[in-house]
Order: structure tokens, then sequence, then C-alpha cells
């Protein structure tokens, strides 16, 4: 160890269009509004194609690269002082090229190296740690970048009124968006320590909660349902694994609760969320959540959240971030203190 | 306008294809808590496949008052 730290020095973030509410989701679906309002909690989302037409207006990459140039914009630096970039998603445009190398080709940069980590709710936080470990080990800078466009799987031409409540959920649940942050080796800018990233799969022998298929020219007639949620043990599981992840990290920090100015808790829809948030039981730390306004986005909501918790962060302040991968059950948080 | 969930075995038909639940006759006065495999997305169809059939909002504030299906039914009838 050099006892080298890693800083978020800026953020910025993309969500694309207008926020669609839920009198034009359940109108689209064919399913009740109230109950969206009652069971799931999330108030709007944006998507990247036209809700009315279905036209794909923005790709993944387009929402990276906008979150990304507004990171880089903030913390007023060049492309020439990015030494990587590291990005995480469930939804890459394409399985080659990369997005993350199209993002990179928007940004304008070339001849350094990119890593893409294909990856669920967790994924903002493996880039994280990642670029964590890059920054420390080699005292560069980097862009960690994580966004999804579930809005690939949004078929409005569906009759969506014979779809099977695992494969319904996910379309009442989901948005699309991106967000980015700059980490370095030096306290400049937000000057946001990331004192500690926890990465870990837990799903030993364990079925998947939740599934997204892919198919080619094989198998694309397969009639195969594309995701697949396993809501009922995601409900069971999810709040569970999100307290022990908050004590293992406060318990490795060596922070106590009471410490604690801020809670990231996981973002699955505005009602599933405030649930886990009052389990976690920390009535000294102020809740920062997104998922209500911007549906759960995957790998964007990290980035969401820590935005607005950088509007209202001050000096000497803590807060921890906690996420749960559902697919293969995975463990994720972080720990940010602020100079 | 007649509903077709006007009659218990019409009902029944809706429940199937909205929830793909294998319901019967009985199931319909059972509580929602020894209804096998029940759950609130199966509440989110049988909402949204009664919308469609009467045509009219189904208040669920007044659905989630209801303890088993065919209370849910007189929900949607208005009865």
């Amino acid at each position: 160890m050099d006892g080298r730290e890693a800083y978020l020095l800026s953020i910025g973030t993309a969500l694309p269009g207008d926020p669609v509410d839920n009198a034009q989701l359940a109108k689209a679906l064919g399913v009740s509004e109230e109950w969206i309002e009652v069971f799931i909690g999330t108030r709007t989302r944006h998507f990247a194609r036209d809700f009315a037409t279905g036209e794909v207006r923005w790709s993944l990459a387009d929402l990276c690269a906008a979150a990304a140039e507004r990171a880089v914009a903030a913390a007023g630096v060049d492309a020439a002082s990015i030494d990587f970039v590291v990005m995480g998603t469930a939804t890459p445009d394409a399985l080659m090229p990369a997005t993350v190398n199209m993002v990179a080709d928007q940004l304008g940069l070339d001849q350094i190296p990119t890593y893409q980590l294909q990856s669920g709710c967790a994924g903002a936080v493996q880039a994280l740690d990642l670029a964590r470990t890059l920054v420390t080990s080699t005292g560069g800078t980097g862009l960690v970048i994580g966004g999804d466009v579930c809005s690939k799987h949004l078929d409005l031409r569906r009759d969506l009124t014979a779809a099977a409540p695992s494969e319904l959920v996910n379309y009442v649940l989901f948005g699309d968006g991106a967000g980015a942050v700059l980490l370095g080796p030096e306290p400049t800018g937000e000057a946001v320590a990331l004192r500690r990233v926890l990465n870990r799969v837990t799903g030993l022998g364990r079925k998947p909660g939740q599934v997204i298929e892919w198919f080619g020219m094989a198998d694309r007639d397969s009639g195969k349902q594309a995701i697949n949620e396993d809501y009922k043990a995601i409900e069971e599981s999810v709040p569970a694994m999100a307290e022990e992840i908050l004590w293992e990290l406060l318990d490795e920090l060596g922070w106590s609760a009471d410490e604690l100015d801020y809670l990231l808790p996981p973002q699955l829809s505005g009602t599933m969320t405030a649930k886990i948030n009052s389990r976690l039981n920390l009535p000294g730390a102020v809740e920062v959540s997104c998922v209500a306004d911007t549906g759960n986005n995957g790998n964007a909501l990290p980035f969401l959240q820590t935005e607005l918790l950088l509007k209202q962060m001050t000096s000497g302040q803590k807060a921890l971030a906690v996420a749960v991968e559902s697919s293969k059950w995975l463990k994720a948080g972080f720990a940010l203190e602020k100079l | 306008m007649t509903a077709p969930i006007a009659t218990p075995e019409d009902y029944v038909v809706l429940l199937r294809d909205a929830t793909g639940l294998d319901l019967d006759l009985p199931a319909l006065e059972s509580d929602f808590d020894s209804l096998p495999g029940w759950d609130s997305l199966h509440l989110l169809k049988l909402v949204s496949a009664l919308e469609r059939a009467t045509g009219q909002r189904i208040p669920v504030g007044r659905v989630l008052e209801a303890r088993s299906l065919e209370q849910i039914r007189r929900v949607a009838v208005g009865a």
C-alpha cells in the first residue's frame, strides 16, 4: 500500500427527454395508474425512445457521453488529463464495439485504457471499485460512467395484457439515464474522498433474481421472455442484504451509525426504497434517493443519488451508499467523505 | 352496460385469463392470505383487466380493503 487515496472531483448526469408520468405509462401499458402509484411509488421516469412513436432518440453512448461531458466540464479539465475510462451497464448498445469505446469516441478520447463492466444495479459501484484501484495504483485520473437504456425492452406495440407478472413488473419499474464522475488522486474540485467500496457476489448456488436475455439470429424467434424479474425473491432478500451491507461497511470504515450524515439506499422503486430505508433505520442520516422521479435506471442510479448528495454535502460530512444487484445477488456499496 | 363479470363463472374466466393462476369458484371467497401464489402483481393484472372489462377506473384504495376476489368484483361492478 502506498497510502494513496481516490477523490471524486466532479459529477455529471443525463436523463433523456421529458419525464413520463404514471398516467402516460398506465395508458400505454393498459394497466391501472393508481396501482403504479400505490405499489411501485415511482412518479416519473425518462425514456431514450420517443414514448409516442417508439423511435430511438438517444443511444446509451449518447447519454453516457452527455453525462461524461458534464463531469469533465464541471472539473474544468480537458480530455488530455483523462487517463482511463471505466463504464458499467446492463444494456450496451451493441455487444461490439463495447459502448465505452463509442463514448470515448464521442468525447474525443483516444490512446487510453478503457473498460466496460457487464453489470446490473451494482455496476456503477464495480466501476468505482476498479477506478479507485487504478487511481490509487497509478496516480492517474479517470472517468467512471454508469448508464442504462432499459427502454430497449419497452415494446409499446405489444399487447401487454397477456404479459406475465414477472415481465410486466419491469415496465412499471424502469427508466433510462446515465451518470459519470471524474476520479483522481488529488482532492480538487468537489474534493470528496472515496473512502471504501464494497463489491461482492453472494449468489453461490442461488437462482438469479433478475435475468435479461440477449438474442442472436439463431434464437431471436425463440419466444423466450427477454426480461424476467423474480420480484418476490427480491422483495424478500434485498432489504436484508441492504442491512448487511450497511453494517459491514460501517464496521470496516470504523464509522458509527451516528456519524453518518447521509444514506443513499438501494433504488428499486419509490415504494421499495422507502421500505428499505425505514428498515435501515438511521434517523440521523438524511436519505438521498431519486428513483421516484427517475425510475430505476440501473447503473445511472448511484450517480444520480451522488449528484443530489453533492448539492447538500458540506466539509467533514460522511455518506454511505448501498446497492444490491439481484441478478446473481451482488452486494455493493461505497463511502464518501467531503474534505 | 352489462359487464362480462356479472356472474361468478364469467369472473373466474376473466381471473384465469388475467392472472394465469388456476383459480376456481371456491377461490372467489377465499381470503387472499390463503390463495396460493397470489401477490400484488396479480392484483395489478386483475384491476387492469376489470378496468378494460367495465370501461371504468377501479378505485385501488377500495380494492385494497377487499379480502377476497369476490369483494373485488363487487367493487368493480359498483355493488
